[in-house]
């Protein structure tokens, strides 16, 4: 649906297409030159920020945007431990949602956070981190945004 | 819009019914609520029928067709709705409104789903697909996920404790034994709903309704026609019918829907929450509950933990909640539930309960909300009734 009509000239669409590993949804990422970010559409009427890109600014029902990057830190809203869920992914996983910056929730795996009932707090700053979120059941890797705890000195 | 009163409801015990077809389930339940009325088919004028998604788990659609064929009612219109978890609520509001705008003088709304004869798996995937755009089911998250979330979040914030949101599943459990048509009759205490399996910390199994096959039905008709058909007639005050607004802004503590909701239904009626009798509210999870409560105005933001804790929602309480058991007895059955709750409802405004009676129930309110899409239901449902 956002392929290249979405994007500025120069730009191009980030692929981390190989055998066995593929992002979630290549649309979701961008390398605006520091490696890969999540990429959220802007509306330039209005500037909202808006993850995933919409088709048009839910706000203003303007279809002009840019892509701009998300901030990669953010505070975790809430977590949970989840002993079910989709295949793929090995369970018990904890999830969460995290308040980006920008005003943005999002839905995630939250990772390197053992043991995770200890370690984790609501309103605790995380950062994203690009890893395997499950396989699919071609055994395909799928690679996707998940937020870990900022570690120790690196505020 | 005139006002249109409730004259029939049926329903029936939800179970596990994988040896009886849909049609089947349907039909028990509609031809209760029409007896109920007192009609003939032949007096109904029109008919929405609440299903899911049959056809994923094997059979066809046309449901309502198919079950109202089977008892002589044929020729009117009849429509088939979807609103997620809200889809019976759908289907009464529909046939509310046709009656209310003097389309029709009477009509029939049921609901229907068998959800046993298919897997936990397949109905994520009817929820959440794997197209769907934020892929948050994709990404592991799950009915179960979103309400722990909530609870995690509204432990955090408000000091609400396991054990107070545990205590939502002892109350509904202990009003499950009390009725008849629920599919679990056995209570429970809290020490064996807090040791009870994980399913998505911190909620156990018994937080987290079962699903079930079943059907449910209401008759429909014009107030000032209802006489004729039943001496007591319960008048439909409030029909609100609001979407999800999908906003990240504020705390993952509360619906947006059913605020919005709950605001218009007490307008519509011209009440407020001190004067609603009971509730049925859909705790689809425990938390479920204790959020609606605060959402619903039935106590202030962040003290739904202590309602539930000092018996204010329990039946002697300030606002009794789900007497029939609620989602966690009875179990979801998906196009069935939001009639289910209604015809509940109903029957305690008759003073019809049995051991669950609401002594003196006059007002009575229905919450039944739809579906889920990132952060807020996709479809809220808020009904008043009164005798
Ligand atoms: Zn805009």
């Amino acid at each position: 649906m956002f392929d290249t009509m979405d994007l500025l000239p120069g730009e191009e669409c980030v692929s981390t297409r190989s055998d066995n590993r593929k992002l979630i949804e290549e649309g979701w990422f961008r390398d605006f030159g520091d490696g890969l970010a999540l990429a959220g559409g802007q509306c330039l009427a209005c500037g909202g920020i808006f993850f995933p890109e919409k088709p048009v600014c839910p706000n203003c029902f303007d279809p002009a945007r840019k892509k701009v990057p998300l901030s990669r830190k953010g505070k975790l809203h809430t977590f949970a431990l989840s002993h079910m869920g989709p295949g793929g992914i090995p369970t018990p996983f904890v999830i969460g949602f995290v308040e980006l910056p920008e005003g943005i929730k999002l839905f995630s795996l939250i990772t390197q956070c053992e043991p995770w009932d200890k370690v984790l707090k609501v309103g605790m700053d995380v950062e994203m981190v690009i890893e395997t979120i499950r396989r699919d059941e071609e055994g395909n890797e799928i690679v996707g945004y998940k937020f870990r705890p900022v570690p120790e000195g690196n505020p | 819009m005139r006002e249109v009163a409730i004259v029939g409801v049926g329903g029936m015990r939800f179970g596990k019914y994988a040896d009886r077809s849909i049609r089947a389930l349907g039909e028990e339940a509609c031809i209760n609520a029409i007896r109920d009325a007192g009609m003939k088919p032949r007096d109904i004028q029109l008919a929405y029928a609440g299903n899911l998604a049959q056809w994923e788990w094997g059979q066809g659609l046309l449901i309502g067709h198919s079950v109202l064929r089977e008892l002589g009612l044929t020729k009117i219109p009849i429509s088939r709705v979807e609103n997620g978890c809200a889809t019976g609520s759908c289907a009464f509001r529909e046939a509310w409104y046709k009656v209310a705008t003097g389309a029709c003088d009477t009509a029939l709304a049921f609901g229907v789903e068998q959800m046993t004869v298919t897997g936990s798996e397949k109905i994520l995937n009817v929820f959440t697909g794997r197209q769907h755009a934020e892929r948050d089911g994709d990404m592991g998250n799950s009915a179960p996920g979103l309400f722990a979330l909530m609870a995690r979040r509204h432990m955090a914030e408000f000091g609400t404790t396991r054990e107070q949101i545990a205590m939502v599943a002892v109350k509904n459990r202990r009003y499950g034994a009390l009725n008849p048509e629920a599919q679990l009759t056995d209570p429970v205490t809290l020490e064996e709903v807090l040791n009870a399996r994980m399913i998505c910390d911190p909620l156990t199994l018994p937080q987290c309704c079962p699903r079930g096959d079943g059907a449910a039905a209401v008759v429909l008709s014009a107030a000032g026609i209802a006489r004729r058909f039943n001496s007591a007639p319960v008048s439909v005050a409030a029909s609100v019918q609001v979407s999800g607004s999908y906003s990240d802004a504020g705390s993952y503590t509360f619906f947006d829907t059913d605020v919005r909701a709950a605001e218009a239904a007490y307008r519509m009626a011209g009440l407020g929450p001190g004067d609603i009798d009971l509730a049925e509210v859909h705790d689809c999870f425990s938390v479920a509950e204790l959020v609606h409560y605060e959402d619903l105005g039935f106590c202030r933001k962040g003290e739904g933990g202590r309602f539930v804790e000092e018996g204010q929602s329990g039946i002697g309480g300030k606002t009794p909640v789900n007497t029939s058991g609620g989602l966690l007895s009875k179990g979801h059955v998906i196009g069935a539930t939001g009639i289910s709750q209604i015809v509940e409802l109903v029957r305690q405004l008759r003073g019809q309960a049995g051991k669950r009676q609401v002594e003196g129930a006059r007002v009575a309110l229905q919450h039944n909300g739809g579906g889920f899409i990132h952060t807020d239901t996709a479809s809220c449902f808020i009904h008043i009734l009164k005798n």
